[in-house]
């Protein structure tokens, strides 16, 4: 088969591009969803939460429009799975975790592709905390069986029986008013100064579109971290090809459907693989960084400033291992589950916000704890 | 007036605010008085937003500049 007509080259174009202006947005409004929760709880900022709220809002009513117009053709899409008590644990620990590293799993490309040494730093904690996860798994799958809710239902709409429009419409109705009211308010506009600044209501918008043309055309939302997991198997069977050998979680394949767009099937796993995890989620991380790195030296600000307290570094790298770790506990990470899972209305995704949220409060009392003991030089 | 400058690039969310909010506590009589001016060179895009709206708040007078890869956000006395 010709490099050009291969699925994973389709569908690694389309990751690339959506990623390219996924990090592009990100950069130009700082859309930094750890941010979000962190100054929801410490300084009582609302507006960056509030467009939050509008990016899913309106992904819950561009999914289900989708979903309505035959364009969805698996749905719920892959690697959701029914609710567990492990999807708040899991949440609970990505919280401490994103607020420590000074931003989520995205929010970590998209300020390293600006030149953030102490997200790099973030990046690498990911990809340990990844690793870390594979020795623990056989222990953590028996717990996840035994703590499944609601076996072989994923959505609300699955659990409670209805067509999905009707729980989508109970949240995107009252949502969308509210929203519409904090509009006519102008509680959705941020007074800025940076050059370039995009309104985070805008940006929401666009990350919602980017998301449902990830879902029509790849079959699932914006995903990244088992690439993460990839990246971390690849180094562990490097460096200890023998313990490499003994994990199990590098062995498995859960992703298996059939992508709509070419016909074929895609099939995946944590292992460092070249597959279709691979060829969907690297170019997309690719494109985040790129997209970032781009906007920020169009705008003349990609800096690299490595001279920072060391205890910002000793933060980064053990929050981007929480993160890391928790990612493959909860499973998987915040923007799987809230802009992808949360607007089909996944009772995993919901588990997951609820442990999120006291996570992020706990990381946000630590983040200001340690923080507050550094000095800075004045001249 | 004395000017006092402080190098708070590359740092992690939310130490740049953090940062500008203690140096404006620890010197604010001196500030309110007129004495001195704070500069906080600064990378972060978040931190034009919430270092002027916070000091604003406060009653400072605060301008944001955007210089060669940088911005600069300058701190003084009450405004008018």
């Amino acid at each position: 088969m010709s490099l050009f007509v291969h699925p994973y080259f389709l569908i690694g174009i389309i990751s690339l591009l959506l990623g390219l202006a996924a990090g592009f947005v990100m950069h130009r409004s700082d859309f930094c969803i750890a941010g979000m929760y962190r100054d929801l709880f410490l300084f009582r900022r609302t507006v960056m939460i509030k467009s939050f709220m509008l990016l899913v809002v309106s992904s819950i009513v561009l999914f289900e429009a989708a979903r309505r117009a035959g364009l969805l053709s698996v749905y719920p899409f892959p690697l959701l799975y029914p609710p567990t008590a492990a999807n708040p644990i899991g949440g609970f620990l990505f919280g401490v975790g994103m607020v420590l590293a000074g931003g989520c799993v995205v929010g970590t490309l998209y300020k390293m592709g600006a030149g953030s040494v102490l997200s790099l730093t973030a990046f690498a904690g990911l990809i340990c905390g990844s690793g870390l996860y594979a020795d623990i798994h056989p222990a953590w799958i028996v717990f996840v069986r035994k703590t499944t809710f609601f076996p072989g239902k994923i959505t609300i709409a699955q659990i409670l029986g209805v067509d999905p429009v009707i729980p989508v419409l109970a949240v995107a109705v009252p949502g969308a008013l509210l929203l519409f009211f904090w509009h006519k308010r102008g509680a959705l506009i941020r007074p800025a100064f940076a050059a370039g600044y995009l309104q985070p209501y805008k940006a929401a918008l666009a990350l919602s579109l980017i998301g449902t043309i990830s879902y029509i055309l790849i079959g699932m939302p914006m995903g990244v971290t088992t690439s993460f997991t990839k990246i971390a198997g690849f180094i562990e069977s490097a460096l200890f090809p023998s313990h490499y050998d003994s994990l199990a979680f590098y062995k498995t394949m859960p992703l298996n459907y059939v992508n709509a767009l070419t016909g074929a099937v895609l099939t995946g796993g944590p292992g460092p693989n070249y597959d279709a995890l691979a060829a969907i989620q690297i170019p997309l991380i690719t494109g985040i960084i790129a997209g970032s790195a781009l906007s920020a030296a169009l705008l003349k600000e990609l800096n690299i400033h490595h001279r920072v307290p060391f205890r910002q570094y000793v933060l980064a790298a053990c929050g981007g291992t929480i993160m890391g770790l928790a990612s493959r506990l909860a499973p998987t990470c915040n923007v799987w589950h809230l802009l992808g899972g949360l607007p089909i209305l996944s009772a995993s995704s919901i588990l997951f916000l609820l442990g999120m949220l006291p996570g992020a409060w706990l990381g946000g009392l630590l983040l200001v704890k340690v923080l507050a003991k550094q000095g800075v030089r004045s001249t | 007036m004395d000017r006092v400058e402080f190098d708070i690039r590359g740092q992690m969310c939310p130490s740049t605010f953090l940062v500008a909010l203690k140096e404006i506590n620890a010197r604010a009589d001196i500030l309110r008085e007129g004495f001195v001016k704070l500069c906080f060179i600064i990378d972060n895009r978040d931190a034009t937003v919430t270092i002027p709206e916070s000091a604003s708040n406060m009653g400072y007078a605060v301008t944001v500049e955007k210089k060669d890869r940088y911005y600069c956000i300058e701190v003084s006395g009450k405004r008018d």
